[in-house]
């Protein structure tokens, strides 16, 4: 689980072009939008395609999204709950 | 006004920074630090052309002394292509599914409108024109018209990039020189093709003038490929003696013929090209008319950009612009002292 969030803020990192921010800056409960990274609506839309292109995990309802992309912690648990046992 | 260019036009003083030459074909924007002018969390997710564009209205807005740039209006031939080229082989990679939104949104022709409307919480006219070699003039000619009925200023520019994909396509249909050039010598150099270029020039344009007004348009004219006897009427009815001439003349052989009859219109009368400078592409008429208001505004010719040229001795109170996109696209703009 921390090998998979510590790839996840990398991949954040990189889909949003953080620029000046190092992984070890996002903390794991943090809240992504709003507060913590700032981000908007449009990340949001960046963050669906991270999860398809990255973990071949699409996420149909938007309500769903919503929680699944509250924090670090959240969008790792999600993963790992899609991924084969 | 403002110009982001290839040369040294954003920050510091224009007449006395060094003449920038590539022998590459291709002159690439000096870009500025946009740090000052835009926020860090919007600048992560801008483009190159979107930054050059903001930074240069912003700078443009600052410098007209206005609060709000009321109406903006600019003009391009191809938008932001980086995120045209990306969102395109995103397409082709992922199979038309998974598509970041991104550059999907920053591909529009009228990003860079509406980013500067939001930054400067501006409600007025937005309009962009992507007309190819006639996109700024039609700019152009709806700020006049706004202001005509009524409006007192208007945000008024262009904006353009080359990228590696582009200049590759451009080049397979003949728009560069084959053969490797010093930009510096490109009016001397005359073969078939130019070199490529970009650039994003604002303009705040008033009704009435004020302190910082740079100079006046007098005079304004688009034709569309013209026959030889329109043109030369055309340009004998700008002026009937300006005391200066810039114009987009670029070394390609194939229309040298225009400037020749430009020539011949306008015997003895010296005569700066700006192409050297810039480069070749859609909007470049706009860094050619910024460059004509910073020579009316300074009555100074900056040496170093134009080494083969006599300091002026008498005041520059008219410059006739004359330039064309390949042949197609004419324009010529009289520039008045004010």
């Amino acid at each position: 689980m921390e090998e998979l969030k510590k790839k996840l803020k990398e991949q954040i990192i990189e889909a949003l072009n953080l620029q000046d921010t190092k992984p070890e800056d996002i903390d794991d409960n943090a809240p992504l939008f709003g507060e913590g990274l700032g981000l908007d609506s449009i990340d949001s839309l960046e963050l669906m395609v991270l999860l398809e292109r990255q973990y071949h995990i699409k996420v149909e309802d938007p309500r769903e999204g919503r929680k699944i992309l509250q924090s670090v912690e959240s969008m790792a648990e999600f993963i790992q709950s899609k991924q084969p046992a | 006004m403002a110009a982001i260019s290839p040369q040294p036009t954003f920050d510091g003083d224009i007449l006395s920074a060094p003449l920038i030459h590539t022998d590459r074909n291709l002159l690439a924007c000096i870009e500025p630090d946009y740090k000052p002018f835009i926020p860090g969390n919007s600048l992560r997710r801008m483009s190159r052309v979107l930054k050059m564009g903001l930074a240069a209205a912003l700078k443009c807005t600052a410098d007209s002394g206005l609060d709000t740039p009321g109406p903006i209006i600019t003009g391009t031939g191809k938008g932001s292509l980086q995120d045209t080229e990306k969102f395109i082989k995103e397409i082709v990679e992922y199979k038309e599914t998974a598509l970041n939104p991104t550059p999907f949104i920053q591909s529009t022709y009228n990003s860079v409108n509406g980013l500067i409307a939001l930054q400067q919480k501006c409600t007025a006219y937005n309009n962009t024109f992507v007309h190819r070699g006639f996109s700024f003039e039609n700019a152009l000619l709806d700020s006049i018209m706004l202001i005509q009925d009524g409006e007192p200023h208007t945000l008024t520019g262009a904006f353009e990039e080359i990228t590696t994909e582009h200049f590759y396509i451009k080049s397979r249909i003949g728009f560069w020189k084959n053969e490797s050039i010093n930009s510096a010598d490109l009016c001397q150099h005359l073969s078939p093709g130019s070199i490529a270029g970009e650039g994003a020039t604002f303009f705040t344009l008033t009704g009435t003038p004020s302190a910082h007004s740079y100079a006046a348009i007098s005079g304004f004219r688009m034709l569309y490929k013209p026959t030889k006897e329109k043109l030369n009427a055309a340009l004998k009815a700008m002026s009937i003696q300006p005391d200066l001439i810039i114009s987009g003349r670029n070394g390609d052989s194939n229309y040298e013929h225009f400037y020749k009859e430009l020539d011949s219109c306008y015997p003895g009368i010296p005569q700066l090209g700006f192409k050297h400078l810039c480069g070749e592409y859609d909007t470049a008429s706009a860094f050619g008319l910024w460059l004509a208001a910073q020579i009316i505004k300074t009555q100074q010719i900056a040496e170093q950009w134009f080494p083969q040229q006599q300091p002026l001795t008498t005041p520059v109170n008219s410059i006739l612009f004359y330039n064309h996109f390949y042949g197609e696209q004419h324009v010529m703009l009289l520039l008045e002292r004010v």
